[in-house]
Formats: structure tokens, C-alpha cells, sequence
């Protein structure tokens, strides 16, 4: 499965889940009205119950209903307010602390470069990750999107794991990401809130009434003890729903990470570990009972119809199905091919392009970390070096215009930062174009760690880089598109497309313009263009000619990109495929096809993993 | 009618007083884990001086007083560090680091003015590594305070703007948070400049 049907799927199963949620509410509006006729129409004798409810006032009804639904959505709505934050807000209500990307402990770095490794791998943003002082072992994914998702590991985790298994388990943590489960979780999380209201309420009223000395205190006590049940009822059975959602996509998830690390013995080994420790993978923290559902291991051991996780022995066994569950000395053995289970039905290159979407490249990815300049990787997790490595990348070729450049750094940049653009202009030089895109990668993190003013004033000097030299080329553009996604996004005001657009009728103009500015960055050479883009242009099933394009204009590009981030799911597979069929159409991947698939995926929030030359 | 009214008006009143709860929260955590970033470069800064005055002492064996209240101060600013980390929010602690901060930056103007005395310890090349890499720490310190401060700044503000300032004290934020203003803050960015 994909990205783009992973994310299908998941707007599916939310849609599913909100009905059946609407179909509770109804029950519960049923249930609770029965209950208050049951306890304030005053029985006439002679009359069955059906004719009772018959003449019941209608007010009763009213009232009872829309409280009861104005109850729930109220409570939906806090929860769902506070989760508005994003990921950020889950870390942080479960005690998480954010590890800063220059932290000097060995065990955190090492963390972030996994994470890192990851998110290249998988060519998304890297994920802000947060750190929770507990000793079990456990780990977390939380957001809406790919742009907001955060990871959470508690101390134990990076303590007890080696840097194969904590791999396993960041792999893991990924896929829920790729996979929308993040977005699910969070609803279920608001919704299981509204319903357990009822229930508090309840409880309240039952306790209340017990030292009341009203002649309804009897009735208000049973109300009480009927609200109770129906509302710790609807959580149960809400519970089992989250329950059963939850344990399925963790199998699919462990499949997931075995795909992204070609390797099944890492989180193997991680499951073991949790099995063999003696607090497993339970939490402390009370609030981590609503979010169970997130992490990596079950936080508390329950039978297997309320577990929001698999028997840690099926885990074990789906990954390694040379493993016996063996007391004692089970964590010490593990099965000798890496290539196990999952690994082997990964499939290869032949697939469409937008099958790559959601899977990762980590081979890859280290290997694009790893061949970079030591000091530019620690420049980019340095917030105060970061901009200067990102300065030093929009400096111009000739001479002239680097002098303008450095002049403007020297006038608006803080103090010390355009002493470090020079050295870091002569290291950058020897970085190729996909070298520096991964570095600008890594810092983005970083970048997230300034404040708004200081934001402001770096965002606005990117912008006055660009433009000094009174054009703007296309590494310029895919570094603008990069910043503002990412930047803009966190600082300003996230943006989220609709997704509304399903007909390819709508945007043929759009699509066609873009694979015109593609084809023409494919060749110099006219026929070979032109076959180029009628590749694209028959995958996307479109038959209007090519544009002629005279040179690169990213105004019009950003023009159509703005409305093609609103295409479905489907459409932006179909796009890609597309755009991938015009850069493959003469067999090599130049620079400048490479700058616009990366600008085009980061704008339409798919995730790009590196690809092979 | 009117008490779906009310209900009605309750309910928006109670969200109105979540997102502003929720506002105040998500300042709060900014600033406190922009303070770690200030942390980790402290120490980085706290780390490098005892390596300059071991270099130094080689050469200024006539200067114990001048390295010793370096490394007094070193010391004082290390435990203030401490403090001021376990509890960010916390104005008290804030002052406290931000006076060590403040004799550190003192005592080290005071080497830097005496090194300039020992030609062969200026010209050697560990030292040399040394005050640059210094400089630029402390470039980074200047900067992740920047950072602090704006968030400090940014929560304040909206603590004592009006619909938030009816809330926040019945939501436990009582006090402001502390700007971590350094009484020298000039003289980290000039020192290394100073020469006779």
C-alpha cells in the first residue's frame, strides 16, 4: 500500500468511525431518554409503558436530547481543541521534553540521527522528537499530517535499545505516520471524550444526591446509576472499537518498518526486549490511558479484547517465525537472515512511481548523510550555524552578485553570522544539488527552534538572497518552497489541503502548464521535449499540447501548484506518476528535474524518498 | 427556550476559556524549552573556560588571582545554571544566573584585558582555537537568549492582555516569567575585541 491509498484509506476509516460514532450518540440519546421517562413520568395506573412514553410531555424530550447531544459535542469539541496543537500538545500533556538538535548527549544525538536518518529515508520533514522520563520502553507517533507529526521515546528506550533495534522502533513510529493512523487516533481520542462525559456526570449526580435530602432522591440516584452505565457503558464498547482499530494497524505498522529498514531483526529484537524488561513497556503517567493507543508498545497489560496492542509473542512471531516462545532465555535468540517475513514481499523498482510514496530509502538516506561534510551536518542541528549554512546555499555563482549577497547578510543577518556564510560558501561548493537539499532537510528542524522575530528576520533575508540577482532559479524556488512549507507552516499558520478537487477536468490547465515546465527542464532539445512531455501527458490522460516555455517562471508555477494542492489523493498519485514519466523519459535524473519533483512534492504534501540516479 | 439559550452561551464561554488555557500552555512550554537551548550552549561556554585557563596558566603564572576569580565565577555560574534549568519559569532563579552571568563576564573581560600582556600566549595556536571557539559560543548564547526573551516576551503579553489576564490567574499563571537580561550583555559581544 502506498501513500496515497494509506491516506485514502485513512479518510475512509475516519468517515466509518464518525458513523458509527453518530450511531452511538443516537443510541445514547434513546437510552437516556428512556431512562428519564422511566424515572419522572408519573405512572398512571392502567396504562402500559408504550402508552406511558406515548404521553409523555414533549419538552421532556427536547431537553433530554439536546442535552444529551450538547453534552457529548461539547465534550468532543474540548478535547478536540486541545488537540488542535497537533502532535506537539500530545507530547507535552504526556510530559514530554523536546531534545534541542545540537544537544550534546551522546544517547539523544544518536536518537535524532535515527529519526533523521528516517525522515530523509522517507523523504518527509523531520519530525520534532520529544523525550518522556520513563524507564519502560515505549515510543510514540502523534499529529495530523506529515507536517505536524512529533515522535515521543521514553528514557528506557534509548537506554536498553541499540541503534539497530531504536531503528526498528523510529521505523515503526514512521509508518504510523505514512500510514494516517495519527489522524484516526486523534479523533477517536475526542470523540471517546464526549461519550465518557456522560458517565462523569453520572457518577457526579449519584454521589451528589446521596446527601441530598429532596423527596426525588431515590430517582435522581438511580438517574445517576443510569447514567453511569450508559456512559462508562459507551466508553467500554468505544474502547473495544479503538481496540480493534488499534491492533491492526499495529501489525501493519511492524510490516511497515521491516519494509523501511530492509531488516526484521531490529524491531524483533525491540519486542523481545520489551518482553525480557522488567516494566515492559507500561507508563506511569495517568494521562498516557487515552493516548494508548499511539504507542509503540501496550502501556498496561489488559485481556486480549480491550489490548490496543497484539500479544507481544504474535509481534515477535509475524516478524521472526523462527522464534519459540521459550521462558527464560527467550530474548537471546533471533532468527540469522535479516531478510525476514515482510522484507521479502517488498517489491522493486518497476512499479509506478507514486508506489515509492510512503516507503523509505534508507540505504540511501545515510548514505546522502553520511558523504556530506562533518561540520555542515553539525552546522545544519546548530540553531545559530543553520542559517548560515542556508545563507552560504543562495549565494550566487558570480561574483558580482555574492558580493550584493554578502553585503545584505552583513546588514540584516545577527552578529557572528556572516563571519561563518564565507567558510561555509567554499564547504558547500563541493556538495552536489541533492547534497545540499538534504542538508537544507536536516535543518529545517533546527529553524523550527528560533523564535517568531528572529524567524521573521531570517525568512525575510532568504527572500532578499533569492531575488538578488533580479531572477529566481529553480534550486532558489525548490529552496523557497522548502522554507515557506516548512517554516511558514510552524511560525504562521499550517496549511492543510481540501483534497476537494477529484476531477482531472478542473486542473488540465494547471497540469499541463507544470509538465511543460518539466519537459523543458528534461532537454535541450525540442523533439525530445515534446516526446517527454507526451509521456506525462498520456499518463495523466490529458491532450492538450504542450506550452511553449521561454524561460522559468515561478510565479506561474506556484500559481498552479496552488491549486493542485487541493487535488484528491488519487489525482496527486496520478500527477506524480506523470511528472516521474517526463524525468524518466531520457533515462537520467538532471539537476534540474531533480529541483522541481522536490518542490512539487513538498507543495502537495506528498513525501519523496530519495531516489537513485 | 431561553435555558437552551443560556446553555448555548455557557458552552461557548467554556471553549472561549479553553483555547485561551490551552494558548497559555503552549507559550509556557516555548519558553521553558527555549531555555534549554540556552542550557546547552551555556555549558558548552562553562566547558571551554577551564581549558582557556589551563592553556593560560602556563604563561600567567604571575596572574593566579585573575585566573582563580575566573574559575570562581566559572563555578558560581555553573550552579546558577543548574537552579535556573531545574525551574525556568521560576524569576527568582532567572536573576540568580543572570548575576553569575554577569560576575563571569566580568572576571573574563578582566583575562582577556590581562592576556593581551603575554604576546606568546595571544600568538599560541590552542589558545587562539580556544577564544575563537568561544567567541562563537557565545555568539550562539546571545542568540538562544534572543530567542528566550522574544518567548518570555510573547507569553507575558499574552497573559496580561485582556480577555486572557480575567484567566490566567484561576489557571495558576499567577506571575510573569523572567527575561534573562545580562547585565554585560555588550561587553560578551565586544570583549574579545578589547586591545591596548
Amino acid at each position: 500500500m502506498n501513500f496515497f491509498q494509506a491516506q485514502n484509506k485513512a479518510r475512509h476509516n475516519t468517515r466509518l468511525l464518525t458513523l458509527l460514532f453518530i450511531a452511538a450518540v443516537g443510541s445514547l440519546v434513546v437510552l437516556t431518554n428512556l431512562l428519564v421517562l422511566v424515572f419522572f413520568v408519573d405512572s398512571q395506573p392502567g396504562l402500559s409503558f408504550t402508552q406511558q412514553i406515548v404521553r409523555a410531555p414533549q419538552e421532556l424530550w427536547i431537553y433530554t436530547s439536546l442535552g444529551v447531544v450538547g453534552l457529548i459535542a461539547v465534550a468532543s469539541g474540548f478535547k478536540f481543541l486541545a488537540l488542535q496543537g497537533g502532535g506537539k500538545a500530545v507530547a507535552e500533556s504526556l510530559g514530554g521534553v523536546l531534545i534541542h538538535q545540537n544537544t550534546r548527549d551522546p544517547q539523544q544525538r544518536q536518537l535524532l540521527n535515527v529519526v533523521e536518518e528516517m525522515a530523509i529515508a522517507a523523504g518527509m520533514p523531520v519530525p520534532p522528537v520529544y523525550l518522556i522520563r520513563e524507564d519502560s520502553i515505549n515510543a510514540f507517533a502523534a499529529g495530523f499530517g506529515i507536517h505536524d507529526a512529533v515522535i515521543g521515546i521514553n528514557q528506557g528506550t534509548i537506554d536498553l535499545l541499540n541503534r539497530q533495534e531504536l531503528q526498528g522502533v523510529v521505523a515503526h513510529e514512521f509508518s504510523h505516520i505514512l500510514n494516517g493512523d495519527m489522524r484516526i487516533n486523534l479523533r477517536i481520542i475526542a470523540l471517546l471524550n464526549g461519550i465518557l462525559i456522560l458517565g462523569i456526570i453520572g457518577g457526579a449526580l449519584m454521589r451528589g444526591s446521596m446527601f441530598s435530602r429532596s423527596r426525588d432522591r431515590g430517582g435522581l440516584i438511580a438517574l445517576g446509576i443510569g447514567l453511569l452505565v450508559i456512559g462508562y457503558g459507551g466508553t467500554f464498547f468505544g474502547q473495544l472499537i479503538k481496540a480493534a482499530v488499534s491492533r491492526q494497524r499495529e501489525y501493519l505498522a511492524d510490516a511497515s518498518a521491516v519494509q523501511f529498514t530492509r531488516s526484521s531483526q531490529g524491531i524483533a529484537n525491540a519486542l523481545k526486549k520489551i518482553g525480557a524488561h522488567s516494566t515492559g513497556s507500561r507508563l506511569e503517567s495517568p494521562q498516557a490511558d487515552e493516548n494508548s493507543h499511539l504507542f509503540f508498545g501496550a502501556i498496561r497489560s489488559f485481556s486480549s479484547l480491550m489490548a490496543t496492542h497484539p500479544p507481544l509473542e504474535a509481534r515477535i512471531q509475524a516478524l521472526d517465525p523462527n522464534w519459540k516462545p521459550n521462558k527464560g532465555s527467550s530474548q537471546q535468540r533471533s532468527s540469522t537472515g535479516s531478510q525476514g517475513g515482510a522484507a521479502s514481499h517488498f517489491a522493486g523498482q518497476s512499479e509506478g512511481f507514486s508506489e515509492r510514496c510512503g516507503s523509505a530509502n534508507l540505504a540511501s538516506a545515510q548514505q546522502l548523510i553520511s558523504s556530506a561534510d562533518e561540520s555542515l551536518n553539525n552546522a545544519s542541528h546548530d540553531t545559530f550555524e543553520a542559517r548560515a549554512l542556508v545563507y552560504a546555499m543562495l549565494l550566487g555563482a558570480d561574483e558580482a552578485t555574492r558580493g550584493h549577497q554578502l553585503g545584505l547578510i552583513q546588514q540584516l543577518a545577527e552578529p557572528g553570522v556572516p563571519d561563518l556564510v564565507p567558510t561555509m560558501y567554499a564547504q558547500i561548493q563541493r556538495q552536489d544539488q541533492q547534497h545540499r537539499l538534504v542538508l537544507l532537510d536536516q535543518a529545517v528542524p533546527t529553524l523550527k527552534e528560533m523564535s517568531r522575530p528572529q524567524y521573521e528576520r531570517c525568512y525575510d533575508l532568504i527572500g532578499q538572497l533569492i531575488v538578488a540577482d533580479g531572477q529566481v532559479d529553480l534550486f532558489e524556488w525548490v529552496v523557497h518552497r522548502i522554507v515557506t512549507q516548512e517554516l511558514y507552516a510552524h511560525f504562521v499558520q499550517p496549511f492543510r489541503g481540501s483534497g476537494r478537487i477529484t476531477r482531472p477536468g478542473k486542473v488540465d490547465k494547471q497540469i499541463c502548464q507544470t509538465l511543460s515546465l518539466l519537459a523543458a527542464a528534461s532537454s535541450q532539445n525540442d523533439n525530445q521535449r515534446l516526446l517527454a512531455y507526451q509521456r506525462g501527458a498520456t499518463l495523466w490522460g490529458s491532450r492538450s499540447a504542450m506550452m511553449d516555455v521561454q524561460y522559468f517562471d515561478h510565479q506561474v508555477l506556484n500559481q498552479s501548484l496552488e491549486k493542485l494542492r487541493h487535488m484528491s489523493a488519487d489525482l496527486k498519485a496520478k500527477f506524480l506518476d506523470a511528472c516521474a514519466a517526463i524525468v524518466a523519459a531520457d533515462g537520467q535524473l538532471k539537476n534540474g528535474e531533480f529541483a522541481l519533483i522536490k518542490g512539487i512534492a513538498t507543495t502537495l504534501d506528498c513525501p519523496l524518498p530519495p531516489l537513485d540516479n | 427556550m431561553e435555558m437552551i439559550i443560556i446553555l448555548v452561551v455557557l458552552a461557548l464561554l467554556a471553549f472561549w476559556a479553553a483555547r485561551i488555557y490551552n494558548q497559555l500552555v503552549e507559550l509556557q512550554n516555548r519558553h521553558e524549552n527555549g531555555f534549554s537551548q540556552i542550557e546547552i550552549q551555556l555549558k558548552r561556554r562553562y566547558d571551554l573556560i577551564p581549558n582557556l585557563v589551563e592553556t593560560a596558566k602556563a604563561y600567567m603564572s604571575h596572574e593566579r588571582e585573575t585566573l582563580e576569580a575566573v574559575i570562581s565565577a566559572r563555578n558560581d555560574a555553573v550552579a546558577g545554571l543548574a537552579a535556573a534549568a531545574g525551574n525556568p519559569g521560576d524569576p527568582a532563579a532567572i536573576q540568580e544566573l543572570a548575576g553569575a552571568e554577569g560576575v563571569l563576564t566580568g572576571a573574563m573581560s578582566r583575562f582577556n584585558v590581562t592576556m593581551e600582556a603575554y604576546p606568546d600566549l595571544k600568538a599560541s595556536a590552542n589558545m587562539a582555537q580556544l577564544s575563537e571557539e568561544l567567541t562563537s559560543t557565545e555568539n550562539k548564547v546571545a542568540f538562544a537568549r534572543q530567542a528566550f526573551n522574544d518567548q518570555v516576551t510573547e507569553f507575558n503579553t499574552y497573559r496580561s492582555s485582556f480577555p486572557p489576564v480575567l484567566f490566567a490567574n484561576m489557571f495558576g499563571f499567577s506571575t510573569d516569567a523572567a527575561l534573562l537580561e545580562f547585565e554585560d550583555s555588550q561587553a560578551i559581544q565586544a570583549a574579545p575585541k578589547v586591545s591596548f
